[in-house]
């Protein structure tokens, strides 16, 4: 998302029963997320708005990692050698890693509503630098939203446009973060010392970098024409594109770049998204005496075509990672342009002088002639596929005295990633609204009561994937090896056929009421709902023998979401000049894996000693994520721990409670918010404490925090996963805090208004959770089974605190 | 244009452009090759080309033969000859390794689980060249069946079942399950198909011996018969007398043992290697080696002093020329060790390690590094603990070489031997001629144990310790670290069918003992 410029946002509105998203399709069963862009909206000669806005990031929590007389104590404390692991130095790891960063935002926007139309164009550029050093962001995007109408109004043409480019420092964030963690801290923070073994984060930093840009444009034009007063038509189509490209280096510098010595590596991934849309809906609204009919009938299509490039290379004559970078694109392009004809792969390893060139049409290797390249061995693999939707859907409103509604939907959707006896899935669903305020049995002092019953089934391909139906061949991926050498690859196919596969489909029931008493000054709403998915679209285990050790197939298991959600808001105070209102909300999610008789692990991250664990269990009669750990009963009088058999602990990775608070506040010029949120009744994984902060990686000449000294552990013992590293994740966090500052203009031609704001983001968090963020996401490396998982803290990236200064000016 | 001829064009002609783009919804092959008759009735026609087929089936074979887990761990890390012990917290990973060397492995191991996957996988990749339908030539054909055979020999001998599909045969269906003397003769017929249709090669062919040959596909079925007893059940081979005939066609091209034990493990042309793989050595270097030795090793695998003392030398030394014999390789101490060994040895590792300047080298806390014979347990092991054994050696390209043994004449010899002591013949002056030539004492007298002993002295971490254990009855004897439990328990002579194959198929059934 990182290409939208956030000051064109007007609103954003989230979907979440099926009869909401049926209108939205397949690909928003899960939920839809409305991102609506501004209007122009003000008369007259239109209006300019200028926004600046300077932040600044820092670290929000550190670890309490030991410094230098603490390391070397705690290395003779378990046996080693102090005297020979101190290089002289203090440093600080974690702080040379981290960093304060600026970010800026810039944007202008000129808006004008001329009657027949409206016009927006903005500009904006943004820079933002992480908190961890080599990572940032730099944004810089257009838009332009143009609407007009023709023919007495009855024919409107709108088009929404936007362009982007993001270029991106994306310093892989674990990396840094995990050897700084285990950094000796008397080893000085300067690139004179050369390490053996271990790269010092200087080192890492130094050596290695990884940096992209994104070219994107987003853009739709619509014509809705009003056939007649009761009938109207509407077409739009609409077109995506990105263009993404980033480089990774490891430079030959590197001298402990494992397998490239003195030769540095690189990898290049070329990215092309193009989706186009075109959708057409015909409106027919007819108002009877009592009641109204509200009809629609509508034709979707979709396409997603992706293709791009993976390169690898070795062997750069350069040190410089810029340069290392420019020369694996310029190889590679110079491979290519030197290749005429189709092709699918070409390489140069250090054990043939010609190039290899794997072609799929037709089937076959040869062999062309060198090319000069500034890269000593290269291997290029592409691809290109294209997947489609379509559906065809049907929507009737009927609303009788304005008090009953009655709604019905019926979808017949169709995706290019099933087989031909599956392609389309029907999905209808239904709702019933009754207003009951407006009933006569209703008082004044009740200004809303309103019921919602809805239900429906909604499809989901998301997770599939391109062609897992029929039997497909291509070349295997190559790999250089250590010495340069590239074996050249052969084909082999890569999906099994299955003829079976289908929509995965959610059956989602919800009953609500919208309450507001005393003209809506107390408002609120409840919402029980029920969500059951049958024939999740998964990866197993495939019986072998077989083409993969996986395959996708519709899980013959039922995933049960329910809850309940109740919402809260009032206005305290209503006056000229001071206003202030608060509102809560807070839910309850119970989730559950049925019918479900295997197991599948999950939950795995690396780490020394830890390749293979993993922490979770995907088995019937649980929740997802549920947690399968050894006890942990403390150490015993060897420094061992005690606990050895890995079973379910009836603990789980998703909160059953999230929460969240608002407060909003005016006087006069002035106005406050404030934003809480809060996660309960979960448990994270802290694997960067498994696979970091233990006894055993002190004594292996590892950094450590200081609890580590005194907990009884023998240097000797092996950390395997348990439920020793499982903590209470629940939280409260003071999510924003801001204060602005109308500027009063009376008098003044230029400016039309000028506001000034401080916001604080994510300024204090209230959590028991040792770690430095329980709202967490991350595993990293591959996941077990293919199954993406929760709540496991692996050298996550740690959100900052944020203190940014707004000014927005109008004129 | 007027207003109303707008109107009466404008909604026929949104829809026309609406109903015009309808789809079919059908993919387009436009970076893979798509064979769509399967979406409609399962129909196999055949890989779209043999030869890059058999070339990806071969660049499988490489990894998964030289590895630090999989076929490699199954095979060494079980026996005497290697243990990877957990060092602090290095190499604890979930106890996957300690668990193979002490035989307490379950049907969940993910060796055990990654072994019969991609193996299984060998096996459904070459079924689809052998099918008629891929038109593949009697060569191909027979490169395939030589490579099948090789596969369906390793399920066979880890598992004792190998499941069964057709290439047409979808995910719906459940593969039948070979028993383990259906699979003997699947292979045996593979490997005469094998035998008639590959190419001849003469020693030092190299090019030719990194595919199958006539060669190979004889020393792969003098192994199998020589196993064939464990496989029917029975303890009787099938045949002694076709096991010493097939030697000796292999003998007859040119094959011969060799003098210089260690240079056999390099790229160079020699009369031994009857069948190499282009595939990267350095694991089984960088595995042994400590932090601090060369350019950094994982500091893993080791071996049992009970091993190291079956080699003649000193039990506490393996210096420079003190004597021990040329298959014990030796530590290059401050006068031997040079820029180009950088100071890293030869077969075993024990004691003091030196740097290429003749400097001793350090552990990461600063203390000497000198490898020790003994371990306190699989756990809570210190990171200088246990002899190294290196057969291949950083000095070339830092051990980056794309080269592999995988069968070699020395295993032909001893087959031969072996096939002649349990003929009831004497093997004695065969294993001598071989001793002679390693530098080692002969023998008096060759039995049974003798000849195992030789065997793990030639062929050590050569993918053959376990499976010549099992032959010999001596698989499940005590070795240090073997948990109580499993000592005598002939079960572990089978690895478990991974319980999520157990749950795909239910033609399945779990081996004894799991």
């Amino acid at each position: 998302m990182n290409f939208l410029n956030p000051s064109d946002i007007e609103s954003i509105s989230i979907l979440k029963d099926a009869s909401a998203t049926a209108i939205y399709g397949s690909r928003g069963a899960n939920g839809v997320v409305i991102i609506t862009t501004k209007n122009g909206k003000t008369g007259g000669a239109g209006v300019f708005e200028f926004s600046s806005t300077v932040g600044v990031s820092s670290v929000a929590k550190r670890f309490d990692l030991l410094d230098r007389d603490e390391f070397l104590a705690g290395i003779a404390q378990y046996g080693g050698d102090a005297e020979a692991v101190d290089f002289g130095g203090n440093t600080d790891w974690q702080d040379f890693v981290t960093r304060t960063g600026i970010s800026e935002n810039l944007n202008l926007s000129w808006s004008k509503n001329y009657g027949k139309g409206n016009f927006l164009a903005t500009f904006g550029y943004g820079k933002e630098n992480g908190i961890i050093k080599k990572t940032s962001l730099e944004r810089i995007s257009a838009r332009l939203n143009w609407s007009h109408r023709f023919l007495k109004d009855k024919l409107e043409l709108s088009f929404r446009g936007t362009m982007s480019r993001v270029n991106d420092e994306a310093f892989s964030p674990s990396q840094a973060l995990s050897l700084a963690y285990i950094a000796n801290p008397t080893i000085p923070a300067s690139l004179d010392f050369v390490s053996s073994g271990i790269l010092t984060p200087a080192e890492v930093l130094e050596y290695q970098q990884i940096t992209g840009s994104t070219n994107r444009f987003l853009g739709n034009i619509s014509v809705d024409y009003a056939i007649t007063s009761e009938l109207s038509a509407k077409l739009t189509v609409g077109y995506d594109n990105s263009k993404s490209s980033t480089v990774s280096v490891n430079s030959r510098d590197n001298l402990d770049a494992f397998g490239a010595p003195d030769r540095g590596t690189g990898r290049l991934f070329d990215l092309d998204i193009t989706n186009n849309l075109l959708e057409a809906i015909v409106t027919y609204k007819k108002n009877f005496e009592n009641s109204s009919l509200d009809a629609l009938l509508g034709f979707s299509f979709q396409d997603f075509q992706r293709s791009g490039r993976n390169v690898q290379g070795w062997g750069f004559s350069t040190s410089d990672l810029n340069e290392a970078g420019e020369d694996l694109v310029n190889s590679a392009n110079a491979i290519e342009a030197a290749i005429s004809g189709n092709y699918q792969q070409y390489g140069l390893g250090t054990n043939d002088p010609d190039i290899f060139v794997n072609r799929l049409f037709p089937l076959g290797t040869d062999m062309i002639s060198p090319v000069a390249t500034s890269v000593t061995a290269i291997f290029g693999d592409t691809y290109d596929f294209t997947d489609e939707l379509q559906s065809f859907f049907a929507r009737l409103n009927y609303s009788i005295n304005n008090k009953y509604l009655f709604t019905g939907t019926i979808r017949a959707d169709g995706s290019s990633r099933f087989g031909p006896d599956n392609q389309y899935g029907f999905f209808p669903s239904g709702a019933f609204a009754w207003k009951i305020d407006e009933e006569d049995f209703i008082g004044p002092g009740v200004s809303t009561l309103k019921l919602r019953v809805s239900g429906g089934l909604t499809g989901n391909q998301e997770g599939l994937g391109f062609g897992n139906f029929v039997r497909t061949e291509r070349y295997e991926e190559g790999r250089i090896g250590n010495g340069g050498e590239i074996n050249i690859p052969g084909t082999q196919v890569i999906s099994f056929v299955n003829n079976a596969l289908k929509w995965e489909e959610t059956l989602s029931f919800n009953v609500g009421i919208d309450f507001g008493f005393n003209i809506d000054r107390l408002t609120g709403s409840i919402d029980l709902y029920r969500k059951e998915t049958d024939d999740l679209l998964i990866r197993v285990t495939a019986a072998q023998p077989s083409p993969r050790p996986f395959l996708f197939q519709n899980l013959d298991a039922v995933v049960l979401n329910q809850g309940i959600e109740f919402v809260l808001g009032y206005d305290f105070v209503q006056s000229d000049n001071f206003n202030l209102d608060a509102s809560f909300n807070i839910a309850y999610n119970e989730n559950e894996l049925q019918d479900f008789p295997g197991q599948i692990p999950a939950g795995n991250f690396g780490g020394q000693g830890l390749s293979g664990a993993f922490v979770q269990l995907l088995t019937g009669g649980q929740p997802l994520f549920s947690y399968y750990l050894r006890p942990f009963e403390g150490f015993d009088e060897n420094g061992q721990p005690i606990g050895d058999v890995q079973a379910l602990v009836g603990k789980d990775a998703l909160p059953d409670v999230t929460a969240g608070f608002s407060l909003n506040a005016s006087y006069k010029n002035w106005n406050f918010a404030a934003y809480l949120t809060g996660q309960f009744a979960y448990s994270v994984y802290n694997a960067t404490r498994n696979a970091f902060f233990t006894a055993g990686s002190l004594r292996s000449g590892n950094n450590v925090t200081k609890d580590v000294l005194t907990n009884g552990e023998s240097g000797n013992a092996a950390a395997e996963v348990s439920e020793r590293f499982l903590e209470n994740g629940d939280y409260v966090r003071v999510q924003t805090l801001s204060l602005g500052y109308n500027v009063p203009l009376s008098g003044t031609r230029t400016f039309k208004s000028l506001q000034l704001s401080v916001i604080g983001q994510n300024l204090f968090l209230f959590t028991g959770y040792s770690g430095l963020d329980p709202e967490v996401n991350t595993a990293g490396g591959n996941f077990i089974n293919g199954i993406p998982t929760a709540g496991i803290d692996n050298l996550a990236y740690p959100r900052p605190r944020i203190i940014s200064f707004n000014l927005t000016a109008k004129f | 244009m007027k207003n109303a001829q707008i109107k009466k064009y404008l909604l026929p002609a949104i829809l026309g452009i609406a109903f015009m783009s309808c789809s079919d919804l059908e993919i387009e092959a436009t970076d893979r090759i798509i064979d769509r008759s399967t979406a409609e009735g399962g129909i196999f026609n055949g890989v779209e080309s043999v030869p890059a087929s058999l070339d990806n089936i071969y660049n499988l074979l490489g990894p998964n033969l030289i590895g630090t887990g999989g076929y490699t761990g199954l095979q060494h890390i079980t026996t005497d000859e290697q243990i990877v012990p957990t060092r602090g917290t290095d190499w604890g990973d979930n106890g996957l390794w300690r668990n193979l060397h002490a035989h307490t492995w379950d049907s969940s191991h993910a060796v055990v689980v990654f072994t019969w996957d991609t193996w299984n996988e060998i096996i459904f990749l070459t079924s689809e060249v052998i099918d008629p339908r891929s038109n593949a030539s009697q060569e191909e054909v027979a490169q395939a069946s030589f490579i099948r055979a090789f596969a369906t020999w390793v399920i066979m001998d880890l598992f004792g079942q190998v499941p069964n599909r057709a290439p047409d045969e979808g995910p719906e269906i459940n593969p039948v399950v070979l028993s383990r003397t259906e699979a003997l003769a699947s292979v045996l017929s593979d490997l005469d198909i094998a035998i008639e249709g590959l190419p001849s090669a003469s020693a030092g062919d190299m090019d030719i011996l990194k595919r199958g040959t006539k060669a190979a596909a004889r020393f792969l079925k003098a192994r199998v018969l020589l196993n064939s007893g464990v496989y029917n059940g029975t303890g009787i081979p099938i045949s002694l007398d076709e096991v010493i005939s097939l030697v000796d066609e292999i003998a007859a091209e040119g094959f011969a043992l060799q003098s210089g034990y260690f240079d056999i493990f390099q790229e160079s042309a020699d009369t031994e290697t009857v069948f190499w793989l282009p595939t990267n050595v350095g694991v089984l270097i960088y595995g042994s080696l400590h932090y601090s030795q060369g350019i950094g090793g994982w500091n893993g695998f080791s071996t049992l002093s009970e091993f190291y003392d079956i080699f003649e030398g000193d039990a506490n030394s393996n210096a420079f020329g003190i004597g021990q014999e040329e298959r014990r390789g030796f530590v290059p101490g401050i006068n031997e060790s040079n820029e180009t060994n950088k100071g890293i040895g030869y077969g075993f590792l024990i004691g003091q390690q030196y740097n290429a300047d003749g400097t001793k080298t350090k552990d990461r806390t600063g203390k000497d590094l000198v490898f020790t014979r003994e371990y306190p347990g699989l756990i809570g092991v210190g990171e200088a603990n246990g002899i190294r054994v290196l057969k291949y050696h950083p000095s070339i390209n830092n051990g980056f070489v794309n080269h592999a043994i995988i069968f070699r004449y020395a295993d032909a010899h001893l087959m031969k031997a072996e096939a002649i002591l349990r003929s009831g013949g004497d093997a004695t002056a065969m294993v001598n001629e071989l001793r002679v030539l390693r530098g080692a004492t002969p023998l008096g007298v060759v039995s049974e144990n003798e000849l195992l002993e030789e065997r793990g002295r030639e062929l050590y971490l050569e993918l053959v310790r376990r499976t010549d254990m099992i032959r010999f009855a001596q698989f499940t004897r005590n070795w240090e670290f073997k948990d109580t439990n499993s000592i005598g328990d002939d079960t572990k002579n089978l690895y478990p069918i991974p319980s999520n194959a157990l749950l795909t198929n239910p033609n399945l059934i779990q081996n004894p003992g799991y």
